[in-house]
C-alpha cells in the first residue's frame, strides 16, 4: 500500500522541475490571498482548540508548548 | 585586575552591538504583534471558557537573521465531567454523572531564532508553558530551501517536547489501574507536597512538506507529520465507572503513534480577485483513530488593504479502539474494552463542522513614509467561528449531548517599526 503512495509522490516530484513559472509571473502567487499560512499566527487559537476538541493532528507545523488541553 | 578585564570585555562587546545595530540601522525592522482570543461552548452540564491573550517582539537586525520571543496565556473558567458513566449503569443509577469546576492559568513563554538566505532558512526555538498541573519544555528546528526558481519548496520540521503532568500518589493497596483514584485537584502539583506525584511525556513530532507553484495562478503543498508520543495522556482528573460500585481514574494506553496527510491547493480567480484554499487530510493513529478534514476557504481582496476570508469545515473520525460508552455492559457498541477505559469524547466516534469568516486590514506606507512618523506597517485582523459537533456514541449517563457548538473569536494587531 505504501509503495505506491511513494511511487505516486515521486512521480509528481519528478515533475516538479518540469513546472516553471517566470518571475515576472509570480505577481498573483506573491498575493497574500495565495498563502496557505499568511495569518497563521492569527489562527493558531484556533487551530489548537480544534485540536483539543479533535482526536486528530498534523499539517499545521510542529512548534508548540504546553497543554492547555481543557 | 580580574575585575578590570572582564568590564573591559562586556565594555567591548556592547560597544561592539553597539555599532552593529547603528551600521545596521536602515535594515533593521522590528515588528511587535498581539492577538486576544476568546473560546466558549456549552454542551450538556458542562460549559468552559477561555481568554488567550499573546504578544510577540520580532527583530530582523540583518537580512540574514530574524529573532523572536513572546509570550501566550490561557486563562481557564468553567466545568468538565468528572464522573463518566453510560446509559446502561444509569439507568440503575440516577445522578451517576459528575461536573468539577476548572479554574486553570497557562503561561508560555517562547523563542526563536531564524537565518536566512536567498534561497534557504533555518529555525530553531525554544518553548516553555506552565499549568497549575502540567509542564512543558518544547524545542523546534526547521530547515526550508526554494528549487527550481522559487517554483518548489522543501520544508522539513521536528519538534520534541519534555512533558510533565501532575497526578496523585495511589495508595498502595491499589495495584490495578481499575483501582486508582483520579486526582481531586491541583493543589500541592509541583511541590513536594504528599499525595502529590508527576508523570513524563515525550513527544516526537515530525513534518515534512513540500510545496509547488504549477502556474501563475495555481499552488500545492503536501505535508506528511508523524507523532510519537509517550507518557501518561490520561486525563488524571477524569474517573469512569466500570461496574456496580467500581469507579476508576481513567487509563488509555502510554504509546501512541500517529500520521497525517494534508494536501492543500490555492487557485486564484481573477474574475473575483479573489483566491480559493482547498485542504484535504488525512489521519491515522495506533489506537485505531481514522479521521478525514476537508477545509474550504475563499479569500478575497476589497481595494489595496482590505481582505475577507470566508471558511468552511467538514470533519469525520471514528473512535479509538478502547472506546465505549458504558464499560459496565450493554449491548455493542458498548460494554467493556479489555484494559483500557476512557471518558474524553475526543476519543470517541463523532462529526463536526466548523463556518467562519476573517477580515483583514493592511496598511503599508509608501518607501520611505511613515503612519504617524513612526510606523512602517499596520495589520488589524478580526476572526470569528463557529464549530458543532455531532457524537455518534458518547453520552452522559444515556443522555445525548446537544448544543455541542464551540465560538472561537480572535482579535490581532501586527505594527513593523
Amino acid at each position: 500500500m505504501r509503495l505506491p503512495v511513494f511511487l505516486f509522490a515521486l512521480s509528481l516530484l519528478s515533475l516538479s522541475g518540469c513546472a516553471t513559472v517566470a518571475p515576472q509571473q509570480r505577481a498573483i502567487l506573491a498575493d497574500p490571498t495565495m498563502q496557505f499560512d499568511a495569518e497563521a499566527k492569527h489562527d493558531a487559537a484556533l487551530r489548537h482548540a480544534l485540536e483539543n476538541r479533535e482526536g486528530s493532528m498534523g499539517g499545521t507545523g510542529v512548534s508548540g508548548g504546553g497543554c492547555g488541553c481543557n | 585586575m580580574q575585575l578590570g578585564s572582564r568590564s573591559a570585555v562586556v565594555v567591548g562587546l556592547v560597544a561592539a552591538c553597539l555599532a552593529v545595530t547603528g551600521g545596521a540601522r536602515a535594515q533593521s525592522v522590528v515588528e511587535v504583534d498581539t492577538s486576544h482570543t476568546v473560546f466558549y461552548e456549552a454542551p450538556t452540564k458542562t460549559h468552559m471558557f477561555v481568554y488567550s491573550p499573546s504578544a510577540d517582539v520580532q527583530a530582523s537586525p540583518w537580512a540574514w537573521l530574524d529573532v523572536r520571543g513572546g509570550w501566550e496565556a490561557d486563562v481557564v473558567s468553567g466545568a468538565s465531567v468528572a464522573t463518566k458513566a453510560g446509559p446502561a449503569y444509569a439507568s440503575n443509577h440516577a445522578d451517576v454523572i459528575s461536573t468539577a469546576s476548572v479554574h486553570d492559568f497557562r503561561n508560555m513563554a517562547r523563542g526563536e531564532v531564524a537565518l536566512k538566505g536567498d534561497v534557504t532558512s533555518l529555525t530553531a526555538g525554544y518553548a516553555y508553558g506552565i499549568e497549575h498541573d502540567y509542564q512543558s519544555n518544547s524545542m523546534h528546528v526547521n530547515a526550508r530551501t526554494d528549487a527550481f526558481q522559487h517554483n518548489t519548496t522543501f520544508e522539513l520540521s521536528y519538534a520534541r517536547n519534555f512533558d510533565t503532568v501532575c497526578d496523585r500518589v495511589q495508595s498502595a493497596n491499589a495495584v490495578l489501574p481499575s483501582e486508582w483514584t483520579a486526582l481531586e485537584d491541583s493543589t500541592g502539583c509541583f511541590t513536594k507536597a504528599a499525595g502529590r506525584t508527576t508523570h513524563d511525556i515525550g513527544i516526537d513530532t515530525y513534518e515534512a512538506s513540500w510545496g509547488q507553484a504549477w502556474s501563475p495562478v495555481v499552488e500545492t503543498q503536501l505535508t506528511y507529520t508523524a507523532q510519537l508520543v509517550d507518557g501518561f495522556q490520561s486525563d488524571p482528573y477524569r474517573s469512569v465507572i466500570l461496574g456496580e460500585g467500581i469507579k476508576a481514574q481513567e487509563h488509555i494506553p502510554n504509546e501512541r503513534a500517529r500520521e497525517a496527510v494534508t494536501a492543500r491547493i490555492a487557485w486564484y480567480l481573477r474574475s473575483i480577485k479573489g483566491a480559493v484554499r482547498l485542504s484535504l487530510r488525512g489521519y491515522h493513529d495506533t489506537w485505531a483513530i481514522d479521521s478525514g478534514t476537508a477545509e474550504l476557504e475563499l479569500e478575497k481582496s476589497l481595494g489595496e488593504s482590505f481582505r475577507v476570508m470566508l471558511r468552511g469545515r467538514l470533519y469525520k473520525q471514528s473512535g479509538a479502539v478502547f472506546w465505549s460508552d458504558d464499560y459496565t455492559g450493554g449491548l455493542p457498541p458498548l460494554g467493556s474494552r479489555g484494559q483500557y477505559f476512557t471518558g474524553d469524547r475526543e476519543l470517541s466516534p463523532f462529526w463536526s463542522w466548523l463556518a467562519g469568516v476573517r477580515a483583514v486590514w493592511t496598511i503599508n506606507p509608501a518607501a520611505h513614509q511613515r503612519l504617524l512618523g513612526f510606523i512602517e506597517s499596520f495589520k488589524l485582523a478580526g476572526s470569528a467561528n463557529m464549530e458543532g459537533f455531532s457524537y455518534d456514541q458518547y453520552t452522559l449517563g444515556g443522555t445525548p449531548v446537544s448544543n455541542a457548538i464551540a465560538y472561537v473569536a480572535t482579535v490581532s494587531l501586527a505594527l513593523g517599526f
